[in-house]
């Protein structure tokens, strides 16, 4: 073979294979450590790394909806606030898990939920990549496994910094500087966002029986481990409910429902007296940080007078 | 099939472990079935085109080296040209054409409504043509010798690592390694390695990541201010160089791993002087095609002084078209050719008024790179806007600036790190202008111990900060 004669033949040979295996070696130990100071940062950020007895699990509309400093600060105790753009509610079941198995003191889950919820479009498609950090839990290996190309899952197992975008990387800073604050500036453009609407352009409300059911799933996994879950409608603008107020009614049915059926289930909707203040709004479905405060107000004397002190 | 890909490290890694096995003799028929191969991954279609323009200027080769008189040379590189050119014009030029006419009979106040064609650009027509046609000139200027086995020379307007955005080869450069016997060598492996990654990471950590705010504001500039215009033009520029130059560095380091040397593409262009100087830095594969094939023919400068204006017209308006079918590329080229006219008046003023003191000094010099800098940028904006309308008004508002707040993008984090990676670019060029950093495969003046930790860096920094990108900007064209 030409191949093995011309390396034979070499006299760069060990020097090369030398700087070659070294190259390898640096760049796998570095890679490793990165990604277990990312990982160490993410997890303080989502409050993965310590006992907590509320963990708050949702999107965005969540995560910008309630200050968890404000909430630790008036109940006087820990809060994990995991939460992350884009999830969808098989996401949410999954980050329920790996709270569950990070953490043996939660007494209750607060479950950001709203009209569209079950529609699963609009939301991020390739949100499994969230989920690269936590390739060595179980779980979460199975389902990235089972979202991704194999390409994209070994590439991921292989080389552990491959796991972290720029969020994910903002977020395990985060963690480590202690910067809890999701705050969005501004308010929402009425006037745009009804011509926008009259265009045909807003998010349709599909109550698909799959989501459901995960939903239903993770209310079980709790009720087994004596967890109570509260599903929290963290208000979305009045003029987007409205749209298509039959099928938004039906959603809020099915929370009803839930939490007759269930004991550990309490379904909490903060619609009113919220949805029709529109200056709290940054835009039709997310707060801004004068919304995120009322909200959080309410939400805090609402655990207090159930007993969640 | 993408450098940035797993299926490019899989199928370079198969085509590089045959190569250097098999026998000399089939080694370019190893790297004509490589590289058909990788570029029917887009649409194999597309391959045939590339054989007609193969099949085409190999047999005009032949004959004009065989013709006796000048005229039935002349009339067979005729052919060549024509018949090299013709997939082109209909696939890059054709709609372009069909709009134009129309607009132009309608302002003479006739109804034409003409349907355009339903093409697909063939991904870089541009470069295989332009180095199969330079074969032609070469045999025809006798600078090459003919290639008479078409296995070579089909290889060679086929090489895989620059086939779809160059550099664009010359035959007296390139088609000569084709029968030279290549053998394994670990330094060209560990040199070739060191370029991909520096290209790799350009493109999927800087350009990738410059092109998400790029392109937001050029979508629709009306609703941005004139602040963000001008950083999204100066992120334009900083893009549209690591995408290209990345391609090329990836093209150049992957070629070297089997033992070619293809030509240098880009050095250094943003730290150029002038504006002379920056075409001798950017795209020196283009710009040194269209020095050689179409201005020296034109008569270059010794021609009369008008002629000589008309001659630089022609090669940077050639050259914006050359870029696409669209009056924002030939705007671009047409300012580039205002700006060299410019400074060759300016130049001629300086030696009259006789301040050599002044222009040696570091001071002027510094200037006169960051007057070119701004100047690149500013044609820039022809370059990357939708239509001229756009570029116009992104024009406008930069020059007539508002202060209005600066927009960060979706992310602020992607913002600040952006601005961070072009510090180290430019960082990274300065030291490499001094030659203190290697420059493609220039000797470098740093630490073994710094150069090495710098690779590594490199290679984590593509794992973790590389995006996935679907093209490079030059593929279109």
């Amino acid at each position: 073979m030409g191949l093995l004669k011309d390396i034979k033949s070499d006299g760069y040979k060990k020097k090369a294979l030398r700087i070659m295996v070294l190259f390898l070696i640096s760049f796998f130990i570095l890679d490793f450590f990165v990604g277990i100071v990312l990982k160490n940062g993410l997890e303080a950020y989502y409050g993965l790394n310590e006992n907590v007895k509320i963990a708050l699990v949702g999107h965005s509309h969540l995560m910008l909806g309630i200050d968890k400093v404000q909430m630790e600060q008036d109940l006087g105790y820990k809060v994990a606030k995991y939460t992350s753009e884009g999830v969808n509610v098989a996401n949410r079941k999954l980050m329920i898990e790996h709270l569950l198995s990070k953490n043996n003191k939660i007494e209750t889950i607060i479950y950001g939920v709203d009209a569209w919820m079950f529609s699963g479009e609009g939301l991020s498609e390739n949100s499994h990549a969230l989920f690269y950090p936590f390739l060595s839990d179980a779980s979460i290996n199975r389902f990235v496994k089972k979202a991704g190309s194999e390409s994209e899952y070994w590439t991921r197992k292989l080389i552990k910094s491959t796991r972290y975008s720029e969020g994910l990387i903002s977020s395990s800073l985060r963690g480590y500087f202690k910067k809890w604050d999701n705050l969005k500036f501004g308010t929402v453009d009425i006037e745009r966002l009804k011509k926008s609407i009259a265009l045909g352009e807003y998010r349709e409300i599909n109550n698909n029986k799959e989501n459901i059911d995960t939903l239903i799933e993770s209310i079980e996994l709790l009720k087994k481990k004596g967890i109570n879950i509260i599903l929290l409608y963290v208000p979305t603008i009045d003029i987007v409910n409205q749209v298509e107020s039959e099928k938004c009614e039906e959603t809020l049915q099915i929370f009803r429902n839930l939490e007759n059926e269930y004991t550990n289930v309490e379904f909490v909707n903060f619609l009113e007296p919220f949805s029709h203040q529109h200056d709290l709004f940054f835009d039709p479905i997310h707060l801004n940080p004068k919304g995120q405060n009322k909200v959080t107000e309410k939400l805090i004397s609402h655990l207090k007078n159930t007993g969640n002190e | 099939m993408l450098f940035n890909s797993w299926e490019f490290i899989l199928f370079f890694c198969i085509v590089f472990a045959i190569y250097f096995s098999i026998a000399f003799r089939f080694r370019p028929f190893l790297l004509l079935v490589a590289s058909y191969l990788f570029y029917m991954f887009w649409k194999w279609e597309f391959a045939v085109i590339m054989l007609a323009v193969t099949a085409v200027n190999y047999y005009t080769g032949l004959k004009i080296a065989r013709s006796t008189s000048e005229k039935q040379q002349k009339t067979y590189l005729g052919i060549s040209v024509l018949a090299s050119l013709l997939p082109l014009v209909y696939f890059k030029y054709a709609n372009f054409f069909i709009d134009n006419f129309a607009v132009m009979l309608q302002e003479l106040g006739f109804k034409a409504n003409f349907a355009t064609l339903a093409v697909i650009l063939p991904v870089g027509i541009s470069f295989f043509t332009f180095q199969a046609m330079s074969y032609s000139f070469d045999v025809y200027n006798k600078k090459t010798p003919v290639e008479t086995n078409f296995i070579n020379f089909a290889v060679f307007v086929a090489f895989f690592p620059q086939l779809v955005a160059g550099p664009i080869e010359r035959s007296s450069h390139l088609l000569a390694q084709f029968r030279e016997k290549h053998h394994f060598k670990f330094k060209l492996l560990i040199e070739g390695s060191k370029l991909f990654i520096w290209g790799l990471f350009k493109k999927v950590v800087i350009a990738d990541r410059l092109s998400i705010y790029v392109d937001r504001i050029y979508e629709n500039p009306e609703l941005y201010s004139s602040a963000t215009l001008t950083v999204a033009t100066l992120f334009f520029a900083v893009q549209i160089y690591c995408d290209f130059s990345g391609y090329s560095d990836m093209a150049i380091g992957v070629a070297r791993m089997l033992g070619f040397r293809l030509m240098q593409n880009f050095n250094l262009p943003y730290l150029a002087n002038s504006i002379a100087d920056f075409w001798k830095r950017w795209h020196i594969s283009l710009s040194s095609w269209f020095g050689d094939y179409l201005y020296i023919p034109l008569g270059g400068n010794r021609v009369p002084y008008i002629r000589w204006i008309i001659n630089i017209f022609v090669v940077f308006l050639v050259s914006g078209f050359w870029h696409g079918a669209n009056w924002t590329f030939i705007v671009w080229g047409g300012l580039h050719a205002l700006y060299y006219l410019f400074e060759n008046w300016g130049d001629k003023l300086l030696n009259v008024v006789k301040i050599i003191h002044i222009k040696k000094s570091s001071i002027y010099q510094t200037l006169k790179i960051v007057t070119i800098f701004v100047l690149v940028c500013f044609a820039w904006i022809f370059f990357r806007a939708n239509s001229i309308h756009d570029a116009f008004y992104i024009a406008q508002e930069i020059i007539f600036f508002k202060t209005d707040p600066l927009y960060l993008g979706a992310s602020s984090v992607t913002f600040i790190l952006s601005v961070l990676l072009i510090i180290l670019l430019f960082a990274v060029q300065i030291l490499q202008y001094f030659k203190v950093a290697s420059l493609y495969f220039s000797v470098s003046k740093m630490p073994t111990v710094i150069e090495f930790s710098w690779y590594v860096l490199l290679l984590l920094g593509i794992a973790l900060l590389g995006m996935s990108s679907n093209a490079f900007i030059y593929f279109q064209f």
